[in-house]
């Protein structure tokens, strides 16, 4: 009988001690509660997209900084209705998830021509392998699907006739998967709310324009910087080809207009208000 | 003073079989759950390593306590291991309410591994070794101490080598565990040769 007693006396006891620190110790930690606060309303998966080690220390950081959401914002949070009114009212700041975040964004029109028949493994990563792929361009899509394969969302799809990958903006949650999926580091993640963009990778250096791989190549012309009233677009050195800068593009559409080829597309509608120059 | 110095030894060789001898990992076989899943990268491998070694100084004092001051009264002896597993996974959650709630940098540089190691068996190991060596408490902090070091060490040097490993050109197919647990074969039998030291 009184092993037994023994044995749930230190039960007991165990049970007791917890009870008593989780009661009587004093949160001597301040702001906590904000950052407990906060850190209940994140998913708590710890993916590490917003660039801090875990939920936990987002929390934290946002509990110091809340102007940080929109500079590293949470992108399981921003699609989820639910949690993104929380933390909007946790924050007291107003978000707008189509300008947070980042989507992606494939620069390939897929237009370049096919220059042999590949039956090998039908994954862009075999087929990237053999010598520069089945098709004319070496930085073509190749529209096997690798990106669809890894798309936690559902947002990749492949275009059955040009045989190219196209992002459906409004799914995509820039988890970033199909950027490492990609073996031609095709697709970027662009800052959501992404005007125009750029629809050839190609990067010859001192070899041949793109134009020569595929009807839609860049061919250097520049007459998209040309047409620029506001700037928005500069070139690339390093890689030979022209740059959209996001912040300045008023979405006039004169680059689209003068790009005879086509590589420059809107990725979003434009409304009077994006017309009208500052 | 010469029993000083005589007890003075018997601690250094407690702490040296603990450590490198009779090792936690590589001779008994406990505690490999952390050696194979934290040893890719040698900061949360270290992390890990300190924590251990905390926890299994608190449970020795603790496991101690109860063992002479309960168990042994009550002549329960044969219910310990119950007791201890008890005791310990309780005291784990109890420091990490406590340390949540005074000192939020420790507790975030603990991080996940604290209630981790509740159910380690290197930590219960520790604890019933001291019972069956009928240790005296300094003894038992002594071993716990060598134990937990000699466990951070052996965690330091496999991460250590794991992360050269990343960067060497092994056969495809003993890529990742495999070449991990051949590793840690080597690395037991390295360790093999410090018995005989005392």
């Amino acid at each position: 009988m009184t092993h037994i007693g023994a044995l749930v006396g230190i039960g007991l006891g165990c049970g007791l001690l917890i009870y008593l620190v989780f009661v009587k110790v004093p949160q001597k930690v301040k702001g906590l509660e904000k950052t407990e606060e906060l850190n209940a309303i994140l998913p708590g998966v710890n993916c590490g997209a917003c660039g801090y080690p875990g939920c936990f220390a987002y929390a934290q950081a946002l509990s110091q900084e809340p102007g940080l959401v929109t500079k590293a914002p949470c992108s399981m949070t921003l699609n989820d209705p639910e949690r993104l009114e929380q933390l909007e009212k946790a924050l007291g700041i107003t978000l707008d998830a189509s300008e947070l975040g980042k989507k992606a964004v494939i620069h390939c029109s897929g237009n370049s021509e096919i220059i042999c028949d590949y039956s090998g493994a039908m994954t862009c990563k075999g087929a990237a392998q053999l010598l520069s792929g089945y098709k004319k361009c070496p930085y073509a899509c190749l529209g096997l699907g690798d990106c669809v394969n890894v798309c936690p969302q559902g947002a990749v799809s492949i275009d059955p006739q040009k045989n190219v990958a196209i992002v459906d903006q409004e799914k995509c949650t820039g988890c970033g998967l199909c950027v490492a999926g990609c073996p031609r580091n095709l697709i970027e993640l662009a800052p959501a709310g992404t005007k125009i963009a750029r629809l050839c990778n190609y990067q010859p250096l001192r070899d041949i324009p793109g134009r020569e791989k595929c009807d839609f190549g860049c061919i250097r012309c520049r007459k998209c910087i040309k047409a620029c009233e506001y700037e928005a677009i500069v070139w690339n050195k390093e890689k030979a080809i022209p740059e959209i800068v996001q912040e300045k593009c008023r979405l006039c559409h004169k680059c689209i207009e003068a790009c005879e080829h086509g590589r420059l597309i809107a990725l979003t509608k434009s409304t009077e208000q994006d017309l009208i120059p500052a | 003073m010469d029993g000083g110095a005589q007890e003075m030894n018997e601690l250094i060789v407690i702490f040296l079989s603990m450590a490198l001898i009779n090792n936690f990992i590589l001779v008994r076989y406990l505690g490999l759950c952390p050696f194979l899943g934290v040893s890719k990268e040698l900061g949360p491998a270290v992390s890990m390593g300190i924590a251990v070694t905390f926890v299994m100084i608190i449970a020795s004092l603790a496991t101690w306590l109860i063992n002479h001051y309960i168990l042994i009264p009550f002549d329960i002896q044969y219910m310990y291991i119950i007791v201890f597993i008890l005791v310990i996974a309780s005291l784990v959650q109890v420091i990490e309410l406590f340390i949540k709630k005074t000192n939020i940098a420790l507790y975030s540089a603990f991080g996940i591994y604290l209630p981790l190691i509740t159910t380690n068996c290197a930590v219960l190991g520790v604890t019933i070794i001291n019972m069956m060596g009928s240790y005296t408490l300094l003894e038992s902090l002594v071993a716990a101490l060598g134990g937990g070091l000699g466990f951070t060490l052996v965690l330091a040097i496999m991460a250590g080598i794991r992360e050269k490993l990343e960067l060497a050109d092994t056969p495809r197919a003993m890529k990742g565990a495999p070449i991990a647990l051949i590793t840690a074969t080597l690395l037991g039998l390295a360790f093999f040769g410090f018995v005989g030291i005392v």
